[in-house]
C-alpha cells in the first residue's frame, strides 16, 4: 500500500512538473489581440542594448508609463551588451527563444531579414511619418520594398582630438591622412600616444579603421558583386597606413584592443587622437572631467586635401519586431511611444551628442537645443550630423547585404592585421589570405 | 520452484528524474552534435542537408585546426604540470603547518571563489600594456626598460595565460591532495623513522602510494577541464594575437558563432570528444592498475 502511494505521489509530481513546463507559454489570456478586444492586452519582451545609465532608465520609465496607460500590457525588459545580444538572438532563433521586439545593429537586421525573422514595419513608419526618416537609414532595413526596421537614433564616426596637445605642439587639426600621421607621431611622447590602432579579433575596430581610409579614397571593402576587396591598391595602402600608425604612435597592446579598450585610452587622456561618435564626450566626462574642455572633433581626414567630403561610417541604430511575437501590435504602439517628442528628446538627452535624432523636427526644437552638452559641443553636433548624412554602415555603400554584416563580425580583417604585426607576414600575402577567407565565409550564405 | 520476481516500479520512478536530466543534458547534446556534424546545419538557417563526413574532411584539412590542437595540448600539459607542482607543494607545506591551517587553506582557495569573468577582467587590468599595475611596476623597478606586453607580445602571451591558469587551478589540487595527505596513518611515518628511512624515502614509499589514486583522478578531471577551457582564454585574448592562443574550444566557438557553420563546429567538438575519451581511457587504465596493486 505504502509503495503504491509513493508511486502515485512521485508520478503526480512528475506529471505536474511536466504540465507546468508545457503551460509556461500557454496563457490563453495573453493571446487575445487588440483586434479582438479593441484594447492592448498581453505580455511582450523587449531586448535592448542600453545596459546602463540614463538610457536604461529612460527606456524603463517609458515602459512603466506605457504599462500605466495600458493596464493589461506587461513589458519585460532584458538588456544585453551588443556582443552578448548577437549570440543571444542567433542561438535564440534556432530554439524559438527570441523577444517580441528589440534593438539591433544594421548588420544584424540584414541577417534577421535573411532568416525571415522580422515583421514588416511599413505601417508603423507611415504612422510616425515616413518623410521624417532619412531614406538611407530606412533602406538599411529594407528588403524587396518592405521595411523591417526603423532607426531609433543615429551617429557617425569622426576624428576626435585633444585641443591642448595640438596647441602645445603648434599643430593644426589634420585634414589629410599624411597630416594626421605626422601629428600623431609628433604627439607620441610623455606617456601620451598619438593614436591607438586597435585590432583585437573580438571586435570590428581594425575593419572600421581600414574602412575609414578606403572610403576616404572613394573605395569600398566590398566589390560591386559583394566580394571582399582587401587587395585593391587603396586597401593595401590603407593596411600599410595603419601598420605605420601602430608601429609609431600606438601602444603595442592595442593589437588585442576592442572598442572599449580603445575608447578608454582617450577617456583617460592617454591618446591625442581617436575615432568615435559623440559617445566620446560622455566617456571623457566620466573618466577625466578636467579634459572635457580640451576635446573636440573634426571630419575624418582625406587622402588629398581637395578630395570631396565623405562619411565613412554612419550607424542608424534600428528597432525591430520579431516574427515570433504574439503581440506585434503592442510592440508597434510602444515603439511609437518612444518617438513621441518629449519621450524621444528625454531619451536622446541620456547621451547628448552621442545619440543624435533619426527623425526630423527634433534637433531644431528649443527643448533639444537647451541641453548644456548640445550647446557646448555644437561644433561636434554639426560635424557628426553632416558626416552622418554622407555615410552608411560599413559595407552598406553597396546596399544592405549579409556580406556587409559578415565583413565586420568575423574578425578576419583584425586577424590579418595581427598576423602582419605578430608574425611579420607580407602585407599583400596577408591581405590575399584574409580576402579569400572572407569570400569563403560569404559563400556559405549564398 | 521458481520465485516470481516482482518488477519494482517505485525505484524506477524515483530514478526517472535523474535519468531524464542525464538524458537531456548529456545524451541528447552528444547525439545531436554527432548528427549535426554530418549536416550543413547553419546557426540561423532553418533548412540543412546531410553531407556525410564532409565537415570532418574540411576540419581535418584546415591547418588552423592542427595549430589549435597543438596549442590545446601545450596549454593542457603546461597548465596541468604547473598546477600539480604548485598544488602539491602547497599541500605538503600546509600539511606541516600546526596552527592556522584552516586560514591558509581558505586563503589559497580564494581564486576559486571568483567567476571566470572577474578573474579575466582583473588580470586584464593588472597586465594592461599601458596602465597595468604589473608592467608599470616592472619598469619602475628597472626590471624592464619598456612596458612588457603580457597579453599581446606573441612570445609572452601564451606563458602568461598558463601562469594565470596555474594560479587559478593549483588551489583545487592543493585542497584535494591535502585531504588525501590527512588520511595517511601517522604511525607509518613513525615506523619508517624508527627503521631509519630518510625524508625522501618516507615521501616516496608512504606518501606517494597513499595519494597517487587521488592525484590520478585529479589529473583526469583537470585534463578534461583544462583542455575544454574556453572562458579565460577567450576573455583575455580572444585567441589572439594572430591565433597564438587559439585552442580547439576557441576554434570551435569561432566556427559555430563566428561563421555560424554549426555543422562544421559540431565536427570539431566530436573530434575533441573522441580525443578526450581516448586520453581518459589511458588514464583510467593506469589508475585501475594502481588500484589493483594497492589491493
Amino acid at each position: 500500500m505504502r509503495r503504491k502511494l509513493a508511486v502515485l505521489l512521485v508520478g503526480t509530481m512528475i506529471g505536474s512538473a511536466m504540465l507546468a513546463g508545457c503551460g509556461q507559454n500557454g496563457n490563453t489570456e495573453s493571446k487575445q489581440t487588440a483586434a479582438e478586444t479593441g484594447e492592448l492586452k498581453g505580455d511582450i519582451t523587449f531586448w535592448h542594448s542600453f545596459t546602463q545609465g540614463p538610457r536604461l532608465e529612460v527606456i524603463q520609465e517609458t515602459a512603466d508609463q506605457f504599462m500605466k496607460d495600458n493596464p493589461d500590457v506587461n513589458i519585460t525588459i532584458e538588456t544585453f551588451s551588443w556582443g552578448d545580444f548577437y549570440t543571444k538572438w542567433t542561438t535564440g532563433l534556432a530554439s524559438g527563444n527570441v523577444p517580441d521586439m528589440s534593438t539591433a545593429l544594421p548588420g544584424h537586421v540584414v541577417e534577421m531579414m535573411d532568416a525571415e525573422a522580422l515583421v514588416p514595419l511599413d505601417d508603423l513608419i507611415d504612422d510616425i511619418g515616413r518623410d521624417k526618416f532619412s531614406k538611407t537609414a530606412l533602406s538599411e532595413g529594407e528588403k524587396d520594398g518592405t521595411c523591417y526596421s526603423l532607426p531609433l537614433y543615429s551617429h557617425a564616426q569622426v576624428m576626435w582630438y585633444r585641443k591642448d596637445l595640438l596647441d602645445a605642439a603648434g599643430l593644426e587639426v589634420p585634414k589629410t591622412w599624411d597630416e594626421f600621421a605626422d601629428a600623431a607621431k609628433t604627439l607620441t611622447k610623455d606617456g601620451v600616444y598619438g593614436c591607438s590602432f586597435p585590432c583585437g579579433s573580438n571586435d570590428l575596430m581594425g575593419t572600421r579603421f581600414l574602412n575609414f581610409y578606403v572610403r576616404s579614397g572613394g573605395g569600398s571593402l566590398l566589390t560591386d558583386d559583394l566580394k571582399a576587396d582587401l587587395t585593391s591598391d587603396l586597401a593595401l595602402d590603407g593596411i600599410r597606413y595603419w601598420l605605420d600608425i601602430y608601429e609609431n604612435c600606438s601602444p603595442k597592446d592595442s593589437v588585442n584592443y576592442a572598442v572599449l579598450d580603445q575608447a578608454t585610452l582617450f577617456y583617460q587622456g592617454k591618446t591625442a587622437f581617436d575615432f568615435n561618435s559623440g559617445f566620446q564626450i560622455g566617456g571623457v566626462e566620466t573618466n577625466s572631467p578636467d579634459l572635457v574642455d580640451q576635446i573636440d572633433c573634426a571630419p575624418l581626414p582625406k587622402i588629398n586635401a581637395d578630395d570631396p567630403e565623405y562619411g565613412a561610417e554612419t550607424s542608424n541604430i534600428p528597432m525591430v519586431v520579431w516574427e515570433n511575437s504574439e503581440h506585434p501590435e503592442i510592440c508597434k504602439e510602444f515603439i511609437k511611444k518612444l518617438y513621441e517628442k518629449d519621450t524621444y528628446i528625454k531619451f536622446l538627452e541620456a547621451t547628448p551628442v552621442g545619440m543624435l535624432p533619426s527623425i526630423t523636427g527634433i534637433s531644431d526644437t528649443p527643448e533639444y537645443k537647451e541641453n548644456e552638452t548640445v550647446q557646448k559641443f555644437s561644433n561636434a553636433v554639426d560635424v557628426i550630423t553632416k558626416t552622418m548624412d554622407m555615410g552608411t554602415a560599413i559595407g552598406f555603400e553597396k546596399g544592405p547585404s549579409v556580406q556587409a554584416g559578415l565583413l565586420t563580425s568575423q574578425g578576419i580583417i583584425e586577424s590579418m592585421f595581427q598576423d602582419i604585426i605578430t608574425n611579420g607576414t607580407d602585407v599583400e600575402k596577408a591581405a590575399q589570405t584574409a580576402e579569400d577567407k572572407l569570400n569563403e565565409v560569404f559563400s556559405t550564405v549564398q | 520452484m521458481k520465485r516470481k520476481v516482482k518488477f519494482d516500479y517505485a525505484r524506477w520512478i524515483f530514478v526517472l528524474p535523474a535519468l531524464l536530466v542525464v538524458g537531456i543534458l548529456l545524451v541528447y547534446p552528444i547525439f545531436s552534435s554527432l548528427y549535426y556534424s554530418m549536416t550543413t546545419k547553419h546557426l540561423i538557417k532553418a533548412s540543412y542537408d546531410f553531407i556525410g563526413l564532409e565537415n570532418y574532411k574540411a576540419v581535418l584539412s584546415d591547418s588552423n585546426f592542427y595549430k589549435a590542437f597543438l596549442t590545446s595540448i601545450l596549454w593542457t600539459v603546461g597548465s596541468l604540470l604547473g598546477q600539480l607542482f604548485i598544488g602539491f607543494t602547497a599541500a605538503l607545506a600546509i600539511n606541516r603547518v600546526k596552527i592556522g591551517k584552516g586560514i591558509y587553506r581558505t586563503l589559497m582557495i580564494i581564486p576559486w571563489a571568483f567567476p571566470s569573468i572577474v578573474i579575466a577582467l582583473s588580470w586584464k587590468w593588472i597586465l594592461n600594456g599601458v596602465s597595468g599595475f604589473l608592467p608599470n611596476i616592472l619598469v619602475q623597478l628597472g626590471i624592464s626598460s619598456e612596458l612588457p606586453q603580457f597579453l599581446s607580445d606573441s612570445s609572452l602571451v601564451f606563458l602568461t595565460l598558463i601562469f594565470i591558469n596555474v594560479w587559478f587551478g593549483a588551489p583545487m589540487i592543493m585542497v584535494n591532495v591535502l585531504s588525501a595527505l590527512q588520511t595517511i596513518p601517522q604511525d607509518q611515518y613513525e615506523a619508517a623513522q624508527i627503521d631509519g628511512a630518510s625524508k625522501f624515502q618516507q615521501f616516496w614509499h608512504i606518501t606517494v602510494p597513499h595519494i597517487k589514486v587521488v592525484v590520478g583522478l585529479l589529473v583526469v578531471l583537470r585534463t578534461i577541464w583544462v583542455f575544454n577551457n574556453f572562458d579565460i582564454i577567450y576573455l583575455l585574448t580572444g585567441g589572439g594575437p594572430a591565433n597564438a592562443t587559439t585552442t580547439v574550444p576557441v576554434y570551435a566557438y569561432n566556427m559555430g558563432w563566428g561563421t555560424k557553420l554549426l555543422g562544421r563546429s559540431s565536427a570539431v567538438t566530436v573530434l575533441l570528444l573522441a580525443f578526450l575519451l581516448l586520453v581518459c581511457l589511458v588514464y583510467f587504465t593506469i589508475i585501475g592498475k594502481w588500484e589493483k596493486e594497492d589491493k
